[in-house]
């Protein structure tokens, strides 16, 4: 069997499926958006007051690191579905049959995740042309210093980004909502703060810190009151600059080119690593050991159930009887639907996901107010993302929409059961917050608690009835988590404890929100039934 | 009791005609719906069992229009979709009381039902496991256990033996049998011999276009006198396939034993044999094939 050809193939087979998408225009549009917020200087770059003009060499570079922060970020919750729609769509078990080899699958789909997102980069890149002209600060467009940066900074990122995603999805327990929230971290963390902390350009995989050295390098040298500040930001408004300079781009020295050329090293190794993990679409090393009776189950008969046989004896077809349902069986008891989306929303978890949720209410109650309703709430919110990530999508994800759809009455009952049981979860893991701030006689405190118990869900339900997924709330919620109760900016805290003396106007603003959101579930939800 | 479909068609986007003017009246019994691959027939499920909106036409049950008010069916449907999905965390029992929960059946009478149910498709050992362990036979007979829930006067079922093995097979068209004394029901299929197993009227649709629409014995009938036998050397079956349309063979020591359904004597050494719904339903086909190249010659 030739490889290339086979590689080729699959990303090839893998890239159009997913380009001939709907939801690839959406990524194209957020390029676009990105493109534009750049243009109009909405993102901008500053070294304090100061910027470089916008020369090829400025604009590439600004671009780019847009580009690189932005995307990578993103883009990784749009590509982390390659190996999990082979599994969903069957294709996976024509493919575990084939000669194939795992590393050529993971390479595959590596490729076809690197394509993606450099057609996001190249929109950006088109848009950085059109800056420059624009802007018109300089009209002397130089394509290699404004397309060296996508090459050397943004395509090495986001090799990174797509290795990084095919990883995830090999690994049984990162593949899921888990592995959704654990990136934003390592983003955060691996990709944006350790390349500032550590000072070292070798362990910057971004690219981020080789770019801004050398804008603060031009800035120390052409202004003399320059003080070594550097960022990118979102801004309603143009930000104001008191002097430009002129930057003549990053000198790409054969260091610095290895240095980013090992990184996309880095990435094959990581697809290679992806290769170790993978189950090759084995159905039964995903589920034997999810079994929560797997050790009563004896090993012959689980033999039997993955073949595909009853492992029972059957019962004589002479001895089928049903007794007829009672005239009174049909109740319209919407606390039975309520109590089945409950059971429905906490099932799957392990005995220690509920030991620190336990843990973590535990905790509410014993510290002091301010931390009990600040980060311990915040993060006992958090702890329950998955639960709230999967209502509104669960139909979609377990293709069970044609059974509950031809149910009766199912929009305004069963729709509402889930959003009340996603609001119960909230209310129960939060609890403790909530009880000190009612003994506090904290009312204004209560009402907010009380907002963001309705917020998490309703924007759950809107998020994952529009999308049919659960990726997009556990990418956003996270980084409106870490934005706004984690770093207390006033107004995304949805805790409310950072909302100081606006804390009933942002509650109203969050209930507010909800009942949008809540209303938007309800016509995106009764549009798909209608719609069928 | 009565379920009427009238003019029914379902156009997809692209131009593509699911169903054309569909007209069909069901009364309590079973119907078997036969069709090729892509006749619609999975559509025509869907728009009865309320999961799909028609493009034209509509269904009265029991004079009611389900388009207009779906609710008055949903309250006593049950429905096994072709393709569905379960959740993996849950046992058999969760998820059949969730089901149970959503449609509205009250908790001490869902409870005794499930249990019933679950013997039933022979799944009570079974139903405290999770279904992510199920096998794809396991799990099919958990689709037809929620179909059976709400205890359905209209019961439609879209290919509900595949990944059965013979014996659940057989199980579950007796339980067919059983339940269709005071209900409708549908069984939607390309299983001949599941149809003629319990069938009380058949019908047959291809294109999106209703074919016939009888009694088995009307069916047969249509084909009575018209099904041979004939043994040839095998070199010249494909002469005979090309002649007239060959509903079986059988190689043996004497030739192949080709079965031929064709109006007059194949102009070999035929012997008449009695028709089976295969030779019914192939004939069927073969005619609207027929009148499609004559349609397009014209």
């Amino acid at each position: 069997m030739k490889i290339a050809p086979s590689i080729y193939a699959l990303a090839r087979a893998d890239f159009l499926e997913r380009v001939r998408r709907y939801s690839f225009l959406l990524t194209i549009l957020f390029a676009g958006f990105l493109g534009y917020g750049a243009a109009t200087g909405r993102i901008a770059l500053h070294l304090g007051d100061y910027r470089g003009v916008y020369t090829s060499a400025w604009i590439g570079a600004l671009v780019a690191l847009v580009t690189t922060c932005f995307v990578s970020l993103v883009g990784f919750y749009i590509v982390k579905n390659a190996v999990d729609r082979d599994r969903q769509t069957g294709v996976g078990q024509i493919l575990a049959a084939t000669p194939l080899s795992k590393v050529s699958y993971t390479l595959g789909k590596f490729l076809s995740n690197f394509a993606v997102l450099a057609v996001m980069v190249l929109v950006l890149a088109i848009a950085a042309v059109a800056m420059q002209f624009f802007a018109a600060e300089d009209p002397q467009l130089d394509t290699v210093a404004l397309l060296l940066p996508f090459l050397l900074v943004t395509l090495p990122a986001m090799a990174l980004t797509a290795a990084v995603a095919v990883l995830f999805e090999t690994l049984p327990i990162l593949n899921g909502g888990v592995g959704n929230v654990v990136w934003f971290f390592a983003w955060a963390v691996i990709g944006i703060g350790l390349p500032e902390l550590s000072g070292k350009h070798w362990l910057d995989p971004m690219g981020l810190m080789t770019v801004a050295d050398s804008m603060m390098a031009g800035a120390r040298a052409n202004i003399p009151g320059y003080k070594d500040s550097f960022s990118l930001t979102i801004a309603d408004e143009p930000s104001k600059i008191v002097e430009t300079f002129r930057w003549h781009g990053v000198p790409w020295t054969s260091q610095a080119v290895l240095l980013r050329l090992g990184w996309t090293a880095v990435a094959v190794l990581i697809v290679i690593l992806a290769a170790a993990f993978f189950d090759r679409f084995d159905s039964a090393r995903w589920f034997v050991p999810s079994l929560r009776r797997a050790k009563k189950i004896p090993s012959t008969q689980l033999t039997e159930l993955a073949n595909g046989a009853s492992a029972l004896p059957a019962k004589p077809a002479a001895a089928i009887h049903l007794t007829p349902l009672p005239a009174d069986a049909h109740r319209n008891a919407f606390f039975r639907i309520f109590a089945a989306e409950l059971r429905l929303a906490l099932k799957g978890f392990r005995w220690w996901w509920y030991a620190v949720a336990a843990g973590l209410l535990i905790a509410q109650l014993a510290s002091p107010l301010e931390i009990s309703r600040g980060p311990l709430l915040a993060t006992a919110w958090i702890w329950a993302i998955l639960v709230w990530s999967a209502m509104g999508s669960r139909e979609s994800r377990f293709s069970t929409r044609s059974l509950v759809s031809s149910c009766a009455n199912i929009l305004p009952r069963q729709l509402p059961a889930c959003f009340l049981a996603g609001v119960a979860v909230a209310i129960l893991t939060g609890a403790g917050a909530g009880f000190r701030l009612l003994l506090a006689g904290n009312s204004p405190g209560l009402f907010a608690w009380l907002a963001g118990a309705l917020f998490l869900p309703s924007f759950a339900l809107a998020l994952g009835v529009w999308s049919g997924t659960g990726k997009p709330y556990e990418a956003l919620l996270t980084a409106i988590w870490y934005v706004g109760p984690m770093n207390h900016t006033p107004g995304l805290d949805f805790t409310g404890a950072a909302n100081g003396a606006f804390v009933i106007h942002y509650a109203l603003v969050y209930t507010a929100i909800s009942t949008a959101l809540l209303a938007f579930a309800f016509f995106m939800r009764s549009r798909q039934l209608r719609s069928n | 009791m009565q379920l009427k479909v009238e003019n029914l068609s379902k156009n997809y986007r692209g131009n593509v005609q699911a169903l054309r003017s569909v007209q069909i009246s069901l009364r309590p019994g079973i119907l078997g719906l036969l069709g090729p691959n892509g006749a619609g027939k999975s559509t025509l499920m869907r728009i009865l069992a309320t999961v799909t909106r028609p493009s034209s036409g509509r269904v009265l049950w029991n004079d009611s229009d389900i388009a207009q008010n779906p609710d008055a069916l949903r309250n006593t449907l049950g429905y096994l979709p072709q393709d569905f999905g379960v959740y993996p965390n849950l046992s058999a029992i969760e998820f059949l009381e969730y089901l149970a929960a959503v449609k509205g059946i009250s908790a001490d009478a869902s409870k005794k039902r499930i249990g019933e149910l679950l013997e039933l498709v022979n799944l009570a050992d079974a139903a405290k496991r999770p279904l992510g362990g199920y096998s794809g036979g396991m799990r099919q007979r958990v689709g037809i256990a929620q179909a059976l829930l709400n205890d359905p006067q209209l019961l439609i079922v879209d290919e509900p033996t595949a990944g059965l093995d013979p014996e659940e097979r057989v199980r579950f068209r007796n339980l067919l049998s059983e339940l269709s004394g005071e209900r409708i029901v549908i069984l939607s299929t390309h299983i001949v011999s599941d149809v003629e197993a319990v069938a009380t009227s058949i019908a047959i649709l291809a294109h999106g276009q209703l074919l016939a629409h009888d009694s088995p014995e009307g069916l047969l009938a249509g084909v009575a006198g018209k099904v041979w036998e004939v043994v040839i050397p095998s070199d010249q079956l494909q002469s005979l396939r090309q002649k007239y349309l060959v509903s079986s063979t059988a190689h043996r020591s004497d030739g192949v034993h080709a079965r031929v359904v064709a109006d007059s004597v194949p102009g070999y050494s035929a012997r008449p044999l009695e028709p089976s719904l295969e030779d019914a339903y192939l004939a069927a086909l073969s005619a609207q094939r027929a009148n499609q190249k004559a349609g397009a010659a014209a």
